[in-house]
């Protein structure tokens, strides 16, 4: 019933345009500024405009995307247990929504019940696959909650240093250096080890991103700024576990996993202590937590999947005010200040016959998904794959004038630290030094009108 | 969540707001309701007092636990047993409009969270912790709250007499009643204008608000909100103890209060639509403002939220024992709730999107 009302208001929308004769409106490249997922937008400007389906799945899609929504939910708990047992025993949180509070960003705590922050850890050198060496006694994530009668790996402390800087028109702005300390180790931790805080990313979208072909993202890489912009983004070559081949990164801050299915699966086993297929090794195996339950894996393959799917399948919001003046302003300066080089605005997925809404969709990401040189100030100095210790996957803009919205009062960047986009803005560095300065350098009115126009989308 | 709907009739405003033609679908329109009095009512007669009235409740669970730690009466536990569920009735109405700190302040998950972490809450009160307020506020959701208090004052079965109830289990509930007790004070005056005033952040809508920069997106909010829970009721709750004939999955099964659970979260529903709470009704409502407009809309969404109500209270004697050998009334409750869902998603929303201007 759903499906027919839904081609219904697709039929209805067609002749509503039709009557308009305004056939320009979508032209024939189907380039559409207010689509930003394409096909797979939705226009919604609500607390839970992250978390809505894509339009026109089929009934069976839809089911599936339901099941995987209700999993998402779940909040697990110590086992043995009637109903979601298998939590940690050590753990980040107990459920994926709380972190992906409303299927968006977190909150940049560490510990707390609400917390999206996590820490990644890991020595010098690398591992036979290229990627991080994991700190002996801890792994290659910090889990700092445990069950009851376990003790977490540790305790993550974080302080901020504000400091108040100027535009050189004189307006002042605030940004607030985070430091990371570890307090009530479990067991004794390896000198020279490195850290990477790392927030909770929104969930709309992934699907379209995974569906970028390869061969589109390689060919706006320019390792060795060949053309001279001082733009050198390249891709991150990482290990895919659940294929177990060497992959083009997409997903995380420093795009260091390759799949939605091993980006699942990997935060189910290592944010929430749940073995699955891909995964069946407790995060804790080898420490004095390890719980000895035959009970792995933890998770049925249909529910991995369909978490997989749902978040493959959450639809993008669509852009507003793409027509104000202020706004067109803004989107101009934001292309004069060369923003664009790395946040590219349009993109097209490749061609899927298997799963038709994926496929072939013009989309407005606002990233190359490559990873690039963002300076010191924001450096995590830890190496991650093909990723140097300075180097962030260009995070996406789409969505991003909701963050305030739907998880109030928003944050942004990898750990959270800006409390505003234009501090977001003013903690870019690296390649991105001279757009920062293009912005800064701007009068009130320009800065404010790039703003609006961030906030649009 | 499924807002295709939505999406599509946005999509579809847009397209008819873009001909530039006065679409005015004519009609006998009366403008008799007043947008910015609905908005007015909803915060004084459902919002505010549906918090305060959690508050209350919460206040006099948290005396009747300490009369029964006083005194342990089989007469005292079942007093604390119907405090428990008259504190949750207004709970369970007021997630008819779950926006606003109650989401932002993380109040929803420290109260009620679900499933309870009955292995860790066995564990620390078998271990030698001692147990405090700030413990018990230290705790994640899982391990405290609603459940955590029902669990205790119920138990397994809901068939727990007071000689059961340990000394250590006594400790936990004490001060899991109060840290719970805090939270609902915390959520009062969240909103209260004495407090933090989210209330002014509603009734300034379009007029200043820094959460809500129309009155149409507030009302959009609302109106999601509506739609939301009857999917969390009917495809959320109902559904995995059903399809798996399991009623150890139920939310509220140690008290065996699960249906009155999903009533009440309908109520919720019926309140705000209506802009009624305890028995108070306002002068004006979001019902008053679809009637004005469109009769039929009105009387179809108030229909279809009394079947879903009346569908409700057909399943007996409990949840969990209908779940299995009463399922025809358990689908037919998720039936009229998604039909409900669906008007509300598709027939109000355009109706927002159409009739709210500003």
């Amino acid at each position: 019933m759903k499906k027919l009302s839904v081609i219904g208001a697709l039929v209805l929308l067609v002749l509503l345009l039709a009557k308009c004769q305004k056939a320009a409106q979508i032209s024939a490249d189907r380039y559409d500024e207010r689509l930003s997922g394409g096909d797979a937008t939705v226009f919604d400007i609500t607390s839970h405009s992250f978390g809505n389906m894509f339009p026109g799945l089929s009934g069976y899609d839809a089911e599936v995307h339901s099941l995987g929504d209700a999993a998402f939910n779940k909040i697990f708990v110590t086992a043995p247990a009637p109903i979601n047992p298998g939590l940690g025993t050590i753990f980040n949180n107990n459920s994926c929504i709380s972190c992906h509070h409303n299927d968006g960003i977190g909150l940049p705590t560490a510990g707390e019940s609400n917390s999206s922050l996590l820490v990644r850890i890991s020595i010098p050198g690398t591992d036979e696959h290229g990627g991080p060496l994991a700190a002996p006694g801890y792994g290659l994530q910090l889990q700092d909650k445990a069950v009851f009668g376990k003790t977490p790996e540790c305790k993550v402390n974080i302080a901020y240093n504000d400091v108040i800087y100027n535009f050189p028109d004189g307006e002042a702005y605030a940004l607030r250096t985070p430091t990371y300390t570890l307090t009530n180790l479990y067991t004794a931790l390896s000198a020279g080890y490195m850290l990477s805080p790392r927030l909770a990313p929104p969930m709309y979208g992934l699907g379209l991103l995974e569906a970028i072909p390869e061969s589109t993202i390689v060919a706006m890489a320019d390792p060795n700024d060949a053309n001279g912009d001082g733009i050198k983004g390249h891709a991150n070559y990482v290990w895919d576990v659940a294929t177990q081949s060497r992959k083009l990164g997409r997903f995380g801050w420093k795009a260091n996993t390759a799949s939605l299915l091993t980006q699942v699966a990997a935060a189910y086993n290592q944010d929430i202590g749940i073995t699955n297929n891909i995964f069946p090794v407790e995060n804790s195996f080898g420490q004095s937590q390890y719980d000895g339950l035959k009970d792995d894996p933890e998770l049925a393959d249909s529910t991995l999947n369909a978490v997989r799917f749902y978040a493959a399948t959450l639809a993008v919001p669509a852009r507003r005010d793409v027509t104000d003046a202020t706004n067109k302003r803004g989107e101009l300066l934001f292309k004069q200040g060369k923003c664009e080089s790395c946040h590219r605005q349009t993109l097209t997925t490749g061609i899927n016959v298997a799963f038709k809404p994926l496929s072939n969709q013009v989309i407005h990401p606002y990233t190359d998904m490559l990873v690039h040189d963002m300076g010191p100030g924001l450096a995590d100095n830890r190496p991650d794959f093909l990723a140097n210790g300075q180097e962030w996957r260009t995070a996406p803009l789409w969505g991003l004038g909701l963050f305030e919205k739907v998880n109030y009062p928003g944050y942004y960047l990898h750990d959270g630290r800006a409390r505003s986009i234009t501090e977001a803005i003013m903690w870019h560095g690296g390649e991105a030094e001279s757009s920062k300065v293009f912005f800064s350098t701007l009068s009130k009115v320009d800065r404010d009108a790039m703003l609006s126009f961030l906030k649009s989308l | 969540m499924k807002n295709t709907l939505l999406g599509l009739s946005c999509a579809a405003i847009l397209a008819l707001s873009s001909c530039g033609k006065d679409n005015n679908p004519g009609g006998t329109q009366t403008t008799a309701v007043d947008e910015q009095e609905v908005i007015t009512q909803f915060v004084s007669v459902v919002g505010n007092p549906n918090y305060v009235d959690i508050q209350a409740k919460a206040t006099l669970l948290n005396t009747s636990i300490t009369t029964f730690l006083a005194t342990p009466t089989d007469a005292n536990l079942t007093a604390a047993r119907v405090a428990w569920k008259n504190t949750r009735q207004p709970w369970e109405q007021a997630e008819g409009f779950l926006f606003g700190p109650v989401e932002d302040e993380n109040y929803d998950p420290t109260m009620d969270s679900w499933p309870l972490n009955r292995t860790d809450v066995d564990a620390l009160i078998g271990s030698s912790d001692v147990i405090t307020l700030s413990y018990v506020d230290g705790l994640d959701g899982f391990s405290k709250g609603f459940h955590g208090i029902e669990y205790i004052i119920f138990g397994p079965g809901g068939t727990r007499k007071a000689a059961d109830i340990t000394a250590r289990q006594k400790d936990y509930l004490k001060f899991t009643s109060q840290s719970l007790l805090n939270t609902t004070t915390a959520l009062m005056n969240s909103w209260a204008a004495s407090g933090d005033n989210y209330a002014a952040k509603i009734t300034t809508a379009g007029n200043g608000s820094t959460a809500f920069k129309t009155r149409k997106e507030l009302f959009t909010t609302i109106v999601t909100q509506m739609a939301g829970i009857c999917e969390e009721v009917g495809t959320g709750k109902m559904a995995e103890p059903f399809t798996e004939r399991d009623s150890t999955k139920d939310e509220s099964s140690y008290s065996h209060n699960t249906t009155t659970d999903f009533i009440n979260n309908i109520q919720g529903v019926l309140n705000v639509y209506t802009a009624t709470y305890n028995g108070t009704k306002g002068t004006t409502s979001l019902s008053a403002l679809v009637a004005s407009k469109n009769l039929a809309l009105d009387t179809k969404i108030k229909t279809q939220i009394q079947t879903a109500l009346s569908s409700m209270a057909l399943i007996t004697p409990t949840f969990e024992k209908a779940i299995y050998d009463n399922r025809d009334k358990i689908s037919n409750s998720q039936t009229a709730l998604a039909t409900l869902q669906a008007t509300l998603e598709g027939d109000l929303t355009t109706f927002i999107q159409t009739n709210i201007k500003d």
